[in-house]
């Protein structure tokens, strides 16, 4: 058994081949805007790693500023100002 | 995102470790549905209640399962050998059995919710298990790994109800059923509503989902419903405003071949319509105006049904 206080890297992938800027926002960051952007790769790709705690954990896309689902994750939840967001757990 | 999956070996349900802030969490009440029919092949239950064992073994996180039984399943069932053994040598160990005579599936719902709801306290959540599952195939040993998620997502993010998910294609009879009668019905008698509920979920009727105490509480206290119960549950989330989480559950058949005959798929728009009509007078009926719109809506309403009808008509056998 994992215990729950394990930290896991995740990783995230954005398919937004003509975004100009996209960051990842969450529980984790306290939804900073700023604080996790995210890297596009040779596939136009955008990606990030982040470390989490096992657990349920709210998050989203910000691309070009746009609040975006991610359309591979296994839930949806809404944050604390009430914006639909995406959910993942973290075992 | 391509991230660590939260599925747990089926059989493992890992004991939950304190939160960093160390503030007590609610308990977790499980409460299974017996099987309406007695299956044949008891590998699927056997599945199912070995891992409801797992959970009444960590009486730290879950409270004492419960498991609704059916009297006529029970009456139905009470020369077989097969089911009295498994009834008090595996069901009995691991759950307390309530019987109860109950119109149909919703009403087990109410009879074991309530249950457990009488056990609980402010904070606890309750967790609905249908026992008619497949649990034995790989694809039901998948979803009894990521079950666990339902409650734990309400106590993670302080949510109230948490819908789980069944992914099927779009000519599942269940999807096709949802598509032209579920949702249809729902855009005729509450559009607002509706539309919210379908932001969450594509599978208002399912039976996989967590409540919150609070919630539960008031929701046991409104008009209950002998079917269709988890449309009018998400109806009163979205009346309240209540905070909703929809959560993949993975990708499973029924125990009987998941298949629906027209005339299963008719009678269930048909209840649908049912307890939409009579939710609908229920909250208008002070209106000075309500008649009139009343009657158009059935108009409407009839013309959904019979569209319905037309289409699952072309659709299933």
């Amino acid at each position: 058994m994992t215990p729950r206080t394990t930290i896991k890297p995740i990783n995230f992938i954005c398919m937004a081949p003509q975004a100009q800027a996209v960051s990842l926002v969450g529980d984790f960051n306290g939804w900073n805007v700023q604080s996790h952007p995210m890297r596009q790769g040779p596939d136009k790709s955008w990606t990030a790693t982040v470390d989490f705690k096992p657990g349920h954990h709210r998050y989203a896309f910000l691309v070009d500023g746009v609040l975006t689902l991610d359309p591979r994750a296994q839930g949806i939840t809404r944050n604390d100002q009430n914006q639909r967001v995406s959910l993942m757990p973290v075992s | 995102m391509k991230k660590s999956s939260s599925r747990r070996s089926p059989g493992r349900v890992a004991p939950r470790a304190a939160t960093a802030a160390q503030t007590p969490r609610g308990r977790i009440h499980p409460v299974v549905i017996y099987p309406f029919r007695q299956p044949a092949d008891l590998g699927h239950l056997e599945r199912l209640y070995a891992w409801v064992g797992e959970l009444a073994g960590d009486p730290g996180t879950y409270a004492r399962p419960v498991t609704v039984v059916d009297r006529k399943t029970h009456h139905a069932n009470a020369a077989s050998r097969g089911y009295l053994d498994f009834r008090t040598q595996t069901a009995a160990v691991c759950s307390d059995l309530v019987d109860a005579w109950c119109v149909d599936t919703c009403q087990m719902w109410y009879t074991g919710l309530g249950q457990a709801y009488d056990r609980g306290a402010a904070g606890d959540v309750y967790w609905l298990i249908p026992g008619d599952f497949n649990y034995g195939t790989p694809v039901g040993q998948e979803l009894l790994g990521r079950l666990h998620d339902l409650p734990e997502i309400l106590l993670d993010l302080d949510q109230d109800l948490c819908v789980g998910e069944i992914i099927t294609d779009h000519n599942n009879p269940k999807q096709l059923i949802d598509t032209y009668g579920t949702f249809a019905l729902l855009y005729t008698w509450f559009p607002k509503e509706a539309r919210e509920i379908r932001e969450y979920t594509e599978r208002p009727r399912s039976e996989f989902f967590a409540i919150r105490h609070e919630f539960l509480g008031e929701v046991l206290r409104q008009r209950w419903f002998a079917y269709e119960q988890t449309v009018v549950t998400l109806l009163h989330a979205v009346f309240q405003q209540k905070r909703i989480s929809r959560f993949c559950v993975g990708e499973i058949t029924d125990l009987h071949d998941g298949g629906e005959t027209l005339a299963s798929a008719l009678q269930q728009v048909e209840r649908t319509e049912r307890v939409l009509k009579t939710l609908w007078r229920a909250r208008h009926e002070g209106d000075p105006d309500w008649i009139a719109r009343y009657r158009l809506l059935e108009q409407q309403s009839e013309a959904v049904r019979r569209t319905a009808q037309i289409l699952l008509g072309n659709l299933l056998p």
